[in-house]
């Protein structure tokens, strides 16, 4: 017989003939202890699973200091008028009734030779698995003349709750045919089709309550994810609406000043109304502070998203370097389904079956105009590898392109309930 | 319900009398939980739960086969086998609408 990954993790045979299995105990008695931090679409779906699908074998610790997590997902259609702030947030109350420790505190710290989680609260917490999902933070200085203390005068709105109020408030606060800039982010980043999809809300905002507006889009990059869709949807709904500046005009040559509320692209110098600066991206900064990064991000192996850097410390999400997948909901909470079955299998011995992950990003462009994006993957020694995939197609009838919208809004409905319970 | 499929599609016997695993189908039911709501509830995406095997698994052979449009279904559908279709349905049947 040959022992795979599956075999030797699951079969009690193997462990009956003597093989070391490779559970993880804590040291002395009790539970198996798996901290999660971040209760995000990584976190929240990862410790929900491994809570449910353990029967409280284990002991599950989420640690997040909201008390409201808001969706980025769909915070793009708060802007443009078709969801209320209340639509995209969501409390952790269910999952603490699932079983879930849920402790709303900040981690500061991973101790990775104790096995320790240091609060900003004062508190230590031990664990057997620790799972970061923390997201993303903004890489300093990415974009000359903005930090994180100008965020309020020109809003990323690219985690999502007041500041996504913050930027629909100046949108609706702008003057009659006034400007509105955005400086896109560079690869990768969270979210591909995220600032284009915002760009078409706001353009649909300002459409119905500003026709005379303009939207400048600085863009680092030569081209971007659903492109041609965009495109064609800007054309026909939001016609000489949208200026998108390329790498190859320009686009990457940016600088804002938010007191004179000016944008600088390619040496010309605009005075605009709402400025939205989404800055370059890194891991959240406590993968970092655990010492499980390279570079920007944490570079994990596909079969069960653990660390390179320490079997017994998970990455999850848009702060993991995978490889294939876009940094999107929809694969963090699919990544957190294959990581907790790998988890609560080392840590009860229960069966560990093949990772499998999918993604579907769909975007709003319009009114009952929706268009998606998706892929398969697989797990491979070096990467987590697409398998399949497809996207949606220009010119397509309004029936389908309306099916797709509430085909998104099933996903919304579905994901969120998959991951908070 | 299902049957938006072609009258024309169905599968062999053998496909449909496959056992499914059911701890396996629940472990392959959570790619399906993203979007279908484990709870039967259904807004813009169809409730899955309850299903007879039957209907259930000439569903999902049918957007393997192309013979049952969403791109999405398709590419999902495309890298199952016969036995995880099996394991899916025998889950999804255990849960209530
Ligand atoms: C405008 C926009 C639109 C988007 N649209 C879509 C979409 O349509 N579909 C889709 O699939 N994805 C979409 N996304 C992407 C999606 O939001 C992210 O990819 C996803 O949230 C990543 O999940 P995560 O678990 O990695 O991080 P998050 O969901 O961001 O969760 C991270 C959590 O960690 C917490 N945290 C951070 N640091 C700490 C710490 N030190 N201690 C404790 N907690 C901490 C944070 O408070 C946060 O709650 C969109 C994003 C944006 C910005």
């Amino acid at each position: 017989m040959t022992i795979n990954r599956r075999h030797f993790l699951g079969s009690s045979a193997a462990a009956a003939a003597g093989l070391a299995a490779p559970m993880v105990k804590a040291d002395g008695h009790g539970k198996p202890r798996v901290v999660v931090v971040g209760g995000g679409a990584g976190g929240a779906t990862a410790a929900r699973y491994i809570a449910k699908d353990s029967k409280s074998a284990i002991d599950v610790t989420l640690i997040e200091p909201s008390r409201m997590y808001y969706t980025c997902f769909f915070s793009n259609l708060y802007l443009g008028g078709f969801k209320e702030i209340e639509d995209i947030g969501h409390s952790y109350g269910t999952l603490a009734s699932g079983g879930v420790n849920v402790v709303h505190d900040w981690a500061i710290g991973v101790d990775r030779d104790a096995k320790t989680v240091s609060l900003a609260g004062g508190a230590t917490i031990a664990y057997d698995k620790l799972i970061l999902s923390p997201g993303i933070d903004f890489v300093e200085g990415a974009v000359e003349g903005w930090d994180v203390s100008s965020q309020n005068a020109m809003p990323h709105a690219y985690k999502a709750g007041s500041q996504s109020e913050l930027l629909k408030a100046q949108l609706m606060a702008m003057p009659e045919g006034g400007t509105f800039a955005m400086v896109a982010p560079p690869n990768p980043y969270r979210c591909p089709p995220g600032p284009y999809e915002r760009v078409s809300m706001v353009a649909h905002f300002l459409k119905n309550n500003n026709p005379t507006a303009k939207i400048i889009v600085a863009d680092p990059k030569p081209k971007f994810s659903k492109m041609a869709l965009f495109q064609e949807g800007w054309a026909d709904n939001y016609e000489g609406m949208v200026d998108w500046i390329g790498s190859d005009f320009g686009g990457d040559s940016v600088s804002v000043d938010p007191n004179e509320m000016t944008v600088t692209i390619d040496g010309e110098v605009t005075n605009v109304d709402v400025c939205n600066v989404i800055p370059a991206m890194k891991a959240g900064r406590i993968a970092e502070l655990a010492g499980v990064t390279d570079g920007s991000w944490a570079p994990v192996n596909a079969i069960d998203m653990s660390t390179k850097a320490d079997p017994d410390v998970y990455v999850l999400g848009d702060s993991s370097q995978q490889g294939d997948m876009p940094k999107s909901g929809f694969s963090a909470n699919s990544q957190a389904k294959v990581c907790a079955n790998a988890v609560r299998g080392a840590l009860t011995g229960s069966k560990v079956y093949p990772a499998k992950f999918s993604n579907t990003c769909w975007s709003l462009i319009d009114t009952d105009n929706g268009v998606k994006v998706g892929a398969t993957y697989e797990a491979t020694d070096e990467k987590i590898a697409k398998v399949d995939g497809f996207i949606s197609a220009t010119g397509e009838s309004a029936e389908l392109r309306k099916a797709t919208y509430e085909e998104s809004e099933g996903w919304y409905a579905g994901i969120t309930a998959d991951m908070f319970g | 319900m299902p049957g938006s499929q072609p009258e024309e599609f169905s599968v062999s016997a053998e496909i449909l009398a496959l056992e499914g695993d059911l701890e396996y189908g629940e472990y392959l039911a959570s790619e399906c939980t993203t979007c279908h709501q484990a709870d039967g509830s259904a807004n813009g995406i169809p409730s899955i739960t309850g299903w007879e095997t039957e209907p259930f698994v000439t569903a999902l052979h049918a957007y393997k086969t192309k013979h049952r449009d969403n791109e999405v279904m398709q590419i999902i559908a495309n890298r199952m086998s016969d036995e995880e279709i099996a394991a899916l349905a025998a889950y999804f049947k255990t849960l209530e609408n």
